[in-house]
């Protein structure tokens, strides 16, 4: 086992470095770097990708391992696996992190299993012991109980971590570029994608987005939707809903936040007309500061709230969406 | 088609969930366990290309002697037989060793077209263990199936939402899909299927039948001392909110001139309060 901690550079449908990457460079640097003594390392892997180096440094990774193979091109987890791999295999880092994204939730799993590592998933906090083994907190049992993971030593220590968990922060080095040699062929890569579809959106991406309004069920229409639009893009906010409203058809499915959806932690969370099921407030309990409006004054979600209007949606929205546009002019 | 299907017992987290005394799991003496949820999914996917392409559904667990039930209740919804890895450790065991050992005994099954878990089990809240399955059986897999478009003897086409998109990605069988809650309607087991579910075999492995040695793990990887990772801590979350509920003078909903003072008090606190804006 070496002394080095790596951090994978997650990418986005653009190409773009996802900010949870640079968000666990940042951690990594702060809590786990002087404790387990090595440098700090970034893996980028894809097509055409080498020029990103340079940004895994601005957040502190000395060493940069690059896997440029036109096999990790687009949606390709086959690949990533291979690649991944082998790289840890080969080296034997100490402890493996990345974001938690539909990627390397697919992805990360089989490298463990491949490579014998010790694997925890979407932590919410991490921590070392006194003999620098990884510890790592996540929720479990329907998000109603917290766990506390401990990694034996003898392996490595692989996690992925829920975005907007840790705060980014700048901490320049100059990076020292290893170009690595990764076999893949076309016999490799089992999946094969048939059609890609991108949705291009000005919103940002609910995963990462630092302020979410999301609506339930209570909407009552995919048009009604439009208010909750309204007030995302007022707020430069990612655009969310219930499992609920996306099962009766009011928007798709990649809004869906919670058990089945996705897992968000934005810094504001507007929950419109959503009565804050367990199967939802697993998918954002952890958000910094949440507001509900809702009409009943009996509902749940007030008691899971920071603040909140009791009232009729439609009648409390134009104006809260007109308020807050001056309020953020000011 | 012989189809596997991976199941798992769950407690259900519907009910309340507390610590158990040892401060290292959940408390089970009251609790309800069921058919893991996402599971389900896997199973009626199975059913349903049973149906349209013939042949056999296999029911494969590992868990204590009460996770027959489980098994039972997907034979009650179609499934034709069931594999019960019977040993009382598995419950503290990490999900590495648990798909070493499930994947050798399906690999003692002849045949093997398609392998279809949940996405996730619900306690343990683990998205993993079906993707470390696919990699020990050496099976491609495809996570997150939101729609099968395709299957036929040879290959399977299926879509799968991402981050920002989504993709249609083919396969050939055999291969290993997990199942989200999206992509079908589980059938109810009527009374009859309970009933014909209760005659269904069930083969029933202990630990003594396991190849531990092909598997490259010990027989101790089995239990807490032997995982990778182990459970350390439970605690059930405190929600601590600031609680600032601004109703109407009826104590319900603002209505009229109320609106516009609720909004403004709400933009005041989110500015000065909360400093979020």
């Amino acid at each position: 086992m070496s002394n080095e901690i790596w951090v994978i550079a997650d990418m986005k449908m653009d190409g773009s470095i996802r900010k949870v990457s640079f968000e666990a460079l940042s951690e990594a640097k702060r809590s786990m770097q002087s404790k387990i003594g090595g440098p700090l390392c970034a893996v980028l892997m894809g097509s055409g990708v080498a020029d990103k180096a340079e940004a895994l440094g601005k957040y502190g990774a000395e060493k940069v391992y690059v896997v440029d193979n036109a096999h990790l091109k687009d949606f390709n987890p086959d690949g990533y696996v291979k690649a991944l791999s082998e790289l840890v295999a080969k080296h034997q880092p100490h402890i493996v992190l990345a974001g938690n994204t539909s990627f390397t939730e697919d992805y990360i799993p089989r490298v463990a299993a491949r490579t014998g590592s010790g694997l925890a998933m979407e932590a919410i906090d991490m921590g070392l012991t006194d003999d620098n083994r990884l510890t790592v907190k996540r929720y479990s049992h329907s998000s109603k109980a917290i766990s506390e993971i401990e990694f034996k030593a003898g392996n490595t220590m692989m996690a992925t971590i829920r975005p907007n968990t840790y705060k980014e922060e700048e901490s320049p080095v100059s990076p020292e570029v290893i170009n690595e040699q990764v076999d893949i062929s076309d016999a490799d890569i089992k999946v094969k994608v048939v059609n890609l579809e991108t949705k291009m959106s000005d919103r940002p991406e609910l995963t990462e987005a630092e302020r979410v309004v999301a609506g339930g069920r209570g909407l009552g229409s995919e048009e009604n939707f439009k208010y909750i639009y309204d007030l995302a893009d007022v707020l430069s906010a990612a655009a969310g809903a219930t499992r609920a409203a996306v099962d009766a058809g009011y928007c798709p499915y990649d809004m869906q936040v919670g058990q089945t959806g996705k897992a968000v932690s934005p810094t504001l969370y507007f929950a419109v007309a959503i009565s804050g099921a367990v199967q939802h407030f697993s998918g954002m309990g952890t958000s910094k500061v949440i507001v509900s409006i809702n009409k009943d004054p009996e509902t749940p979600i007030f008691a899971k709230s920071d603040y909140a209007i009791c009232g009729d949606l439609f009648e409390v929205l134009p104006v809260l969406s007109e308020e807050l546009k001056k309020a953020l002019a000011e | 088609m012989k189809i596997v299907v991976f199941v798992s017992q769950t407690l259900d987290t519907e009910a309340r969930v507390a610590v158990s005394s040892s401060g290292d799991s959940v408390a089970t003496d009251d609790v309800k366990w069921i058919l893991n949820p996402y599971d389900e999914f896997a199973v009626e996917e199975a059913i349903q290309t049973k149906e349209k392409l013939g042949g056999e559904v296999i029911v494969v667990s590992a868990g204590p002697a009460r996770g027959i039930d489980a098994i039972r209740q997907a034979l009650a919804m179609g499934a034709d037989s069931g594999v019960h890895i019977k040993d009382d450790g598995f419950a503290e065991t990490d999900n590495y060793t648990i798909a070493k050992i499930v994947a050798s005994e399906i690999k003692k099954i002849d045949g093997v077209d398609f392998v279809l878990t949940g996405m996730k089990i619900i306690d343990d809240e683990s998205v993993q263990v079906g993707i470390q399955l696919a990699e020990e059986l050496g099976l491609p897999h495809v996570s997150l199936v939101s729609k099968v478009v395709e299957v036929d003897a040879s290959k399977l086409v299926c879509q799968k939402e991402i981050d920002g998109g989504s993709v249609v990605v083919e396969v050939p069988l055999p291969a290993l899909i997990t199942c989200p809650d999206a992509m079908n309607e589980p059938r109810y087991a009527s009374l009859p299927n309970i009933m014909k579910a209760k005659k269904k075999p069930v083969n029933e492995v202990t630990l003594d039948d396991i190849d531990f040695d092909t598997l490259g793990i010990s027989r101790d990887a089995v239990g807490k001392s032997g995982s990778k990772v182990t459970t350390v801590k439970i605690e059930v979350p405190v929600i601590d909110r600031k609680l600032k509920i601004i109703k109407g003078s009826d104590d319900t909903t603002v209505k009229g001139e109320e609106i516009a003072q609720a909004v403004q008090e709400l933009v005041q606190l989110l500015r000065d309060d909360a400093k979020v804006l």
